[in-house]
């Protein structure tokens, strides 16, 4: 236990600084990846057929390669297709393989999130839709403002459950050397030659992580729930 | 009954469609008058419901034409501006289960005619009031009876101050007790002089309230009449077979 102890006060700095990047990835991946999935699930609905297919093809190919692959594929490969972001530090913080890691869990969470949101939007009653027509409103406004809130009632938990797997996931942009929690971890255990305690560590804090944001996801549902039935 | 005037509204001409290679309706032919009650009869699978949404352009037509105020509905680029004035009742009601009873039916109004809050919410309460429904302006949909939505749906469909309203049959997801209750707000609806087109299975409603009686079968109008000339002196023996099955 005093190991334990002895770590976690010793190295305290460096796991705040990786808690910190580790939330900014993961938080910001949320936001972006729930954006871009809305936006991949219209057009995998959509009645442009090239369009249809994009979103198709994406799905599939993020879907069926691996996320540490797609993260070395987004770092090293911008550079090379000419996109650089310049190497500006923010007090210690690379934004340059910050923003590669934040792209690349992006790219993976659109596709999981655009299915999720596909789902939720195919489960609305189609009346829904036609009631919203009959009163003359366009496709896009029907599908936003009639269908879209409907549908995330119906996907909360599933979507509880993506943001969950992007923190968990978030570790693995440690390979690109963004000093997040799980690169904390590594850090640690290689200057203090202590092989389990800071994996633990982490490994509790994570499990923080996701927890509080299991408490926030419930009681976001249990409100949803309760704002159909108030008299 | 009253208030029906020689104005065309909707004139169908040799209207088909197909769902795929299944032909529904073959070759409709009617005119509708600016304050006509019409009600709509004939057994299921006959076009009815079909029919009546090719009226808002919910389906395509794949034969003919309709022209409302004789404006092709075909040639239409969009069709929000038709279903601003062609409003619908649907069978399963369809309010938006996401916004309480006064927020399903301010929001068109607001949104799609750009009109003021203040003036729709008034014109709202006093639509609620109409159909008997004022204090549960605050409640959302799935606290309410099929009767209570099926109200809230008609004001709903009036709020937008249609031409024409479309039902399409109204109370046949209703429990019997509830049947009433919507029969009644669209018995007094009729006597406003609004031009409705209905499609039901309610004959004694039909015969009291509509001005014209319409029987389809098989994809064709086989009768129309008023509701004297289909219930009483009809010569058509598929007309007569089915009044004697629903009476």
């Amino acid at each position: 236990m005093a190991v334990f102890w002895k770590i976690l006060v010793k190295y305290r700095m460096l796991f705040i600084g990786g808690l910190k990047i580790t939330l900014i990835v993961s938080i910001l991946t949320i936001i972006f990846g729930t954006f871009f999935g809305i936006l991949m699930s219209f057009m995998k609905m959509s009645k442009i057929k090239p369009i249809r297919w994009f979103a198709n093809a994406y799905v599939e190919f993020i879907r069926g390669t691996p996320v540490l692959v797609q993260i070395s594929l987004v770092f090293y490969g911008l550079p090379m297709m000419g996109i650089v972001i310049p190497s500006i530090m923010i007090g210690d913080i690379d934004i340059s393989r910050l923003s590669a890691g934040i792209i690349a869990l992006t790219i993976n969470t659109t596709a999981y999130i655009c299915e999720i949101v596909r789902g939720g939007i195919i489960s609305v009653d189609r009346g829904q839709t036609e009631a919203a027509l009959a009163l003359g409103m366009g496709n896009a406004r029907t599908l936003i403002c009639i269908v879209l809130p409907q549908a995330m009632k119906n996907i909360l938990p599933s979507m509880g459950n993506e943001f969950i797997t992007i923190i968990k996931t978030s570790s693995q942009v440690s390979v690109i050397g963004i000093g997040e929690l799980m690169y904390a971890a590594d850090t640690i255990r290689g200057i203090s030659f202590e092989p389990m305690a800071p994996l633990i560590i982490v490994a509790l804090i994570y499990f923080l992580i996701t927890s509080v944001f299991s408490i926030i996801l419930n009681n976001l549902e249990k409100r949803m729930a309760r704002s159909t039935q108030r008299l | 009954m009253q208030t029906v005037s020689n104005e065309k509204i909707i004139t169908i001409e040799h209207l088909s469609k197909n769902y795929n290679t299944l032909p529904v309706l073959k070759d409709i032919n009617l005119t509708v008058n600016k304050g006509e009650v019409i009600a709509i009869i004939g057994p299921s699978g006959s076009g009815k419901s079909t029919m009546l949404r090719c009226l808002n352009a919910l389906e395509t037509i794949s034969g003919g034409e309709i022209f409302y105020k004789d404006k092709p509905v075909s040639k239409m680029k969009k069709y929000s501006k038709l279903r601003e004035e062609v409003g619908m009742v649907f069978q399963h009601f369809n309010l938006f289960s996401h916004m309480t009873v006064l927020e399903n039916i301010i929001y068109a109004p607001m949104k799609v005619k750009k009109r003021a809050k203040d003036t729709i919410v008034i014109e709202a309460t006093n639509l609620l009031e109409a159909v008997g429904l004022k204090e549960k302006k605050d409640v959302y949909p799935e606290m309410l009876s099929g009767g209570q939505k099926q109200r809230v749906a008609i004001a709903r469909a009036l709020a937008m101050q249609p031409e024409v309203l479309l039902f399409d049959e109204p109370t046949s997801a209703l429990d019997p007790e509830m049947v009433g209750e919507v029969l009644s707000v669209m018995k007094n609806l009729a006597k406003t002089g609004m031009t409705m087109l209905i499609v039901t299975h309610e004959m004694g409603f039909a015969r009291e309230v509509a001005d014209r009686v319409i029987f389809m079968d098989e994809g064709y109008i086989m009768e129309d009449g008023t509701p004297e000339d289909v219930f009483e002196n009809t010569q058509n023996q598929r007309v007569k077979a089915f009044l004697s099955k629903m009476l």
